[in-house]
């Protein structure tokens, strides 16, 4: 007779980083069930909600859900950075595992894949190794899919991105408060 | 942002009364598709897909390591002409339509059906800025429709695999087809001649084009 072996659950959150420092910051990321006896797993996502709108340079060392609005340059190379349904993104985007679910007007740049989900829309170039285009999706652009060179960088990140200045809007000082503290800060 | 949206108006070039449901998927056997990837294997080449994005499309050439620049070219004429019966488009249109970086060189053009949806003046445009944008030896590989009718929106097509494509018809209204024959098609498309040439037992004319 076998017995049940009681295998970990497998955690929500697509890859989590080992290297990354616990923060004791809750994120805006879904909360645990209170009634759970677990431990609350730490997440290490931080969310821009969809109030927030941010003009610069977003860089960080976790994962990163947009539902606000971005403009400038999204630059999380190591974390995996997902524009929401409601997300909407005038910037480049440098990632891991970009996953666009909202609209993004500028280039996407995954060192592992590129989703672009039903509900997305990409008016840009996306450069990944992996590129996965859901049906109904909008995409208006070109797709390199040459593996990434040694360095680590996309093959076609070739292209010059100049830093842009940023302006973090006043009228939403608090939620982003708190997307600094959950490990992502937008940069002058 | 409202960059999208234009693609998914519909405007004239699509049926306004209400039809049936298109039939479910077809497939066929395509043998210009597989020439085409009997020339292209084992190189990296740059695609102009003049289709709709198609998820298993982008996944079936990334096998090939390729570049490819997705450009709905339907979707653009949609939004430009909402009546149907609009003027032309020119060679601005065509300009604008198809405006990367000007050093692109496609080494393939996948035309799919579109070119049954430009009117004979306006295919002679488009193939102006294909020409442009192509050096000598790149293939295009289009489908021409000998029906009197044409579906009223073009199929989304699948490749299945380098011999097959899946024909998805996405609307069962109809309108009239151009029926273009292989001497126009050449006498149009100036700059490319027709290295290969099959007719189909459906009624599909498919080519496999070279920039001369």
């Amino acid at each position: 007779m076998a017995w049940k072996r009681d295998d970990p659950p497998t955690p929500s959150h697509p890859e989590p980083t080992a290297t990354t420092p616990p923060r004791p910051v809750a994120t805006s990321a879904p909360a645990p069930s209170p009634v759970s006896n677990e431990p609350p797993r730490r997440t290490d996502r931080a969310t821009i909600g969809p109030s927030i709108f941010i003009k610069g340079d977003l860089s960080g060392e976790e994962d990163l859900v947009i539902e606000g609005r971005v403009e400038g340059r999204v630059d999380l190379k190591q974390n995996n950075v997902t524009v929401g349904k409601n997300g909407k993104v005038s910037a480049d985007i440098f990632g891991r595992v970009v996953t666009i679910e909202g609209e993004v007007d500028g280039n996407v740049f995954a060192r592992e894949q590129a989703i672009l989900r039903q509900s997305g829309a990409i008016r840009g170039n996306i450069t990944a190794p992996r590129v996965i285009l859901e049906d109904g999706s909008r995409f208006k652009g070109s797709i390199d899919m040459e593996p990434p060179k040694e360095t680590g960088k996309p093959a076609a990140a070739v292209r010059t991105i100049e830093p842009q200045r940023e302006t973090l809007q006043p009228e939403q000082p608090r939620e982003t408060v708190r997307t600094e503290a959950a490990g992502v800060k937008a940069t002058a | 942002m409202s960059w999208f949206s234009s693609t998914r108006s519909v405007g004239l070039r699509k049926e306004q009364i209400p039809v049936p449901a298109p039939p479910e998927p077809d497939v066929h056997r395509s043998l210009a598709l597989a020439a085409l990837f009997q020339e292209i294997r084992g190189r990296r080449v740059t695609v102009l897909d003049l289709g709709s994005a198609v998820g298993s499309n982008v996944e079936f050439f990334s096998q090939y390591g390729c570049k490819l620049f997705i450009e709905d070219l339907y979707a653009a004429l949609s939004s430009r002409t909402p009546s149907g019966e609009g003027d032309l488009a020119g060679p601005e249109f065509f300009s604008e339509f198809l405006s990367v970086p000007e050093d692109t060189r496609f080494d393939v053009i996948l035309a799919w059906d579109r070119f049954n949806y430009l009117r004979r003046k306006e295919l002679a445009y488009f193939g102006e800025q294909l020409r442009r944008y192509t050096h000598p030896g790149a293939l295009a590989f289009a489908l021409m429709s000998y029906h009197k009718q044409i579906p009223a929106q073009p199929y989304r097509f699948k490749v299945k695999d380098e011999r097959s494509l899946i024909y998805d018809r996405r609307t069962a209204a109809e309108r009239p087809s151009p029926r273009y024959v292989p001497a126009e098609v050449t006498g149009l498309l100036k700059g490319f001649r027709v290295d290969r040439s099959f007719l189909l037992q459906h009624g599909i004319q498919e080519y496999l084009l070279v920039r001369e």
